[in-house]
């Protein structure tokens, strides 16, 4: 499955998006520790220390929606991107 | 009533020292309790000038609440904008000068030769310290000169100094030159560049290298003959924190917070990095609002600058007392590193996607241009975009400029700059904005004009954010993204439905929401900072101020000054017809998750309604 990757979650990856050997579907809460155990820098940062819930403003976007839940069921061709919310000044 | 008991007592004793040194002394000493401030008001047509005692109360606050009350007061009825009777209200934020980090701001408010509305906006740094340091809640500028001129304020009094030999100086060459004039750096200037002295009705005031006046404070301070407001305080704090120790433990760990993950995106990327996350959701505004996705942002993203050290050099930069220091500046590594320029997603996004533009060194040039000339970004790129379209459609010559007005065409962004800056050829026209130019230009260029009640739209897709896109409509300041972060509630829930009432209750919230925030002048990049912002925040006016303000309070003052502001509009001749959307947003997006995506005008008249029932 591929993840694209947005602000400081590519900012400390960097690169654009990862590729994460995992079965589909599976729920959102394994590919974000799949995430954070290939990439541990993103720990503290983009996601949260103990669920690897994605850290405010960031969040998980699937086919252009937010993810229901940690336990949403998702695929590759949900087109999952971690990224933050944007906001301006 | 503490507040005004000591504020009294000063003023008796100060009011017989006035009488016989200057009118203008400083009436409240140094070290008074924090809440003990004065309203400085300079009249330039008489040379009156008053200090009277204006203490920030619980119902005032500071900042934007101080700034509205002031200028409710001083307008009776409709206007001219560039005329004398326009006053120039600035405010400081109730933190500024103290140990709140992200806090030392102020607010700037008058009647926007734009919209011909209440326009407030905020700016920071050393200039916001400078002002609430010298004691004052606010300084109001009414009237006129006869000749260009500058303030120079300082515990002394108020001087006015010839202004005309800093004609056609950018705002930093302005300060450079003032420095020098009045003796040392200690002196900070809010000025206007050249686009504030020809009148261009989106010129800004700038201060310490940032910047106020969406909707053309610029214009106001210039139609006055004001070059510059300089300002000298010490450095030492000149009021009396009421409680310094909660001060400081809540400000350390507010500093911590801010040098942590809630503002590593603004810390770390800057708001630059925005332009690609709203091209990946398919909110980026395109081509003057004709599509919702630009097949060059990859090129134009200032993140590209970032990724690419061996061909840009960044400078970092911020205001004064923050830890976020959000401001990325670029600059071709061949280039000169004092030329670098600010890389602000809205500043992009206006000349990079909204006209068709992929080529970042133009953009960022054009940013740099802006600054030197005191033009805001969002109207000039607007009005640029607007001015390819009416060319496309053959409604204005399209070698205006002498290149191509063209989307697309980076060669011509520069041109047209400093076109509209001297007021010269065509520049003139779109000197006024969007809706006057489309007015001028006439032949159905109206429906090419993206404003609301005059004011450029900033850079976010209002037909896929429609919390957002009833906030824009319902703005007291026209189109404007900050007086309510309403885009945030769409941006959590893309494509969530709700009601009207919710989403009317929704922009009600965050209208309210950013008026607290603007009343304490709190940075709102630092907004994840606080677990409980209602609480906190007056937990920290209490503590500087020593007077109670619980979270209700604090609601309450955020709600009068919202409609302290829509009664001044009425005054101003507001009417619900003004509260309306661009006619293009009612066509639907053509392409990206969010094809098919229109405004209906009906729904949001609904919408507008229901809002209107729950805020009265």
């Amino acid at each position: 499955m591929t993840i694209e990757l947005f602000g400081m979650a590519r900012e400390l990856v960097g690169v654009p998006s990862v590729r994460l050997d995992v079965d589909e579907p599976v729920p959102l809460r394994s590919v974000l520790e799949e995430l954070a155990m290939q990439y541990p820098q993103l720990v503290g940062q983009v996601l949260a220390p103990l669920t690897h819930a994605p850290l405010d403003p960031n969040v998980v976007l699937l086919d252009g929606r937010r993810a229901h839940g940690l336990d949403e069921p998702i695929r590759d061709a949900d087109r999952p991107c971690l990224l933050f919310l944007p906001s301006g000044g | 009533m503490r507040i005004a008991r000591a504020c009294s007592s000063y003023r008796a004793a100060a009011n017989a020292r006035a009488a016989k040194v200057l009118q203008v002394v400083r009436l409240i000493p140094r070290l008074a309790p924090a809440a003990c401030a004065e309203l400085l008001s300079v009249d330039l047509t008489s040379e009156r000038v008053e200090r009277a005692p204006y203490p920030l109360t619980a119902a005032r606050l500071g900042g934007v609440s101080v700034a509205v009350e002031l200028l409710s007061t001083a307008i009776g009825g409709p206007l001219d904008p560039l005329s004398p009777e326009n006053p120039l209200v600035f405010a400081p934020g109730p933190f500024a000068g103290t140990a709140v980090p992200a806090a030392t701001k102020h607010a700037v408010a008058t009647i926007s030769p734009l919209t011909g509305r209440l326009t407030d906006g905020l700016s920071s740094s050393h200039w916001s310290g400078a002002l609430r340091r010298l004691g004052l809640s606010a300084l109001i500028v009414q009237g006129a000169r006869a000749n260009w001129t500058v303030l120079a304020i300082d515990d002394t009094g108020v001087r006015f100094l010839d202004g005309t030999a800093l004609l056609g100086l950018s705002p930093a060459q302005t300060t450079q030159r003032l420095r020098e004039m009045l003796g040392g750096r200690h002196w900070r200037v809010a000025a206007i560049g050249p686009a504030g002295e020809s009148g261009v009705r989106f010129a800004t005031i700038d201060n310490d290298g940032r910047q106020a006046g969406r909707g053309g404070a610029g214009a106001v301070m210039g139609s006055k003959r004001l070059k510059a407001i300089a300002l000298a305080s010490g450095t030492d704090s000149a009021f009396e924190i009421a409680d310094p120790e909660r001060v400081q433990t809540i400000s350390r760990a507010l500093r911590e917070r801010a040098l942590g993950p809630d503002t590593a995106k603004y810390r770390v990327l800057g708001t630059g990095a925005n332009l690609r996350v709203l091209q990946r959701m398919g909110m980026l505004p395109t081509r003057n609002f004709s599509s919702a996705s630009f097949e060059g942002a990859e090129r134009v993203t200032p993140e590209r600058a970032r990724e690419e050290p061996e061909a840009y050099l960044e400078r970092r930069s911020g205001c004064a007392n923050c830890p976020v220091q959000c401001e990325h500046m670029y600059v071709r590594r061949t280039g000169d590193r004092k030329a670098a320029s600010a890389s602000e997603y809205e500043s992009v996004w206006a000349f990079g996607p909204n006209c068709g533009v992929d080529d970042l060194d133009a953009v960022l040039d054009a940013v740099g241009r802006c600054d030197a000339y005191g033009l805001d970004t969002i109207s000039a790129g607007g009005t640029i975009a607007f001015a390819m379209e009416c060319a496309a459609r053959g409604l204005i010559d399209v070698d205006a400029f002498g290149t191509p007005l063209r989307f697309g065409n980076a060669a011509v962004l520069a041109p047209a700059i400093d076109a509209i800056a001297r007021g010269e050829g065509l520049g003139e026209t779109l000197g006024l904005g969007v809706r006057a130019a489309a007015e001028a230009i006439g032949g159905g260029a109206e429906v090419l004009a993206l404003h609301v009640k005059g004011l450029e739209l900033p850079g976010y897709e209002p037909r896929a954010l429609p919390t957002y896109a009833l906030a824009l409509a319902v703005c007291t300041r026209g189109a404007c993204h900050n007086r309510a972060a309403a885009y945030d509630v769409d941006l959590r829930n893309p494509g969530q439905l709700l009601s009207d009432e919710a989403r009317a209750a929704a922009v009600i919230d965050a209208e309210d929401t950013a008026i607290a925030w603007d009343a304490l002048v709190l940075c709102k990049f630092t907004r994840h900072c606080f677990d409980d912002f209602w609480s906190e925040g007056a937990t920290l006016w209490s503590a500087v101020t020593g007077e109670p303000l619980d979270p209700a309070g604090l609601r309450e003052v955020a709600s009068r000054t919202w409609q302290r502001k829509r009664a001044l509009n009425e005054k101003l001749g507001w009417t619900p017809a003004e509260d309306v959307l661009p006619v293009r947003l009612g066509e639907p997006l053509r392409d990206g998750p969010y094809a098919g995506a229109r405004i209906d005008a009906a729904s949001l008249e609904r919408q507008r309604w229901i809002y209107e029932t729950l805020r009265s």
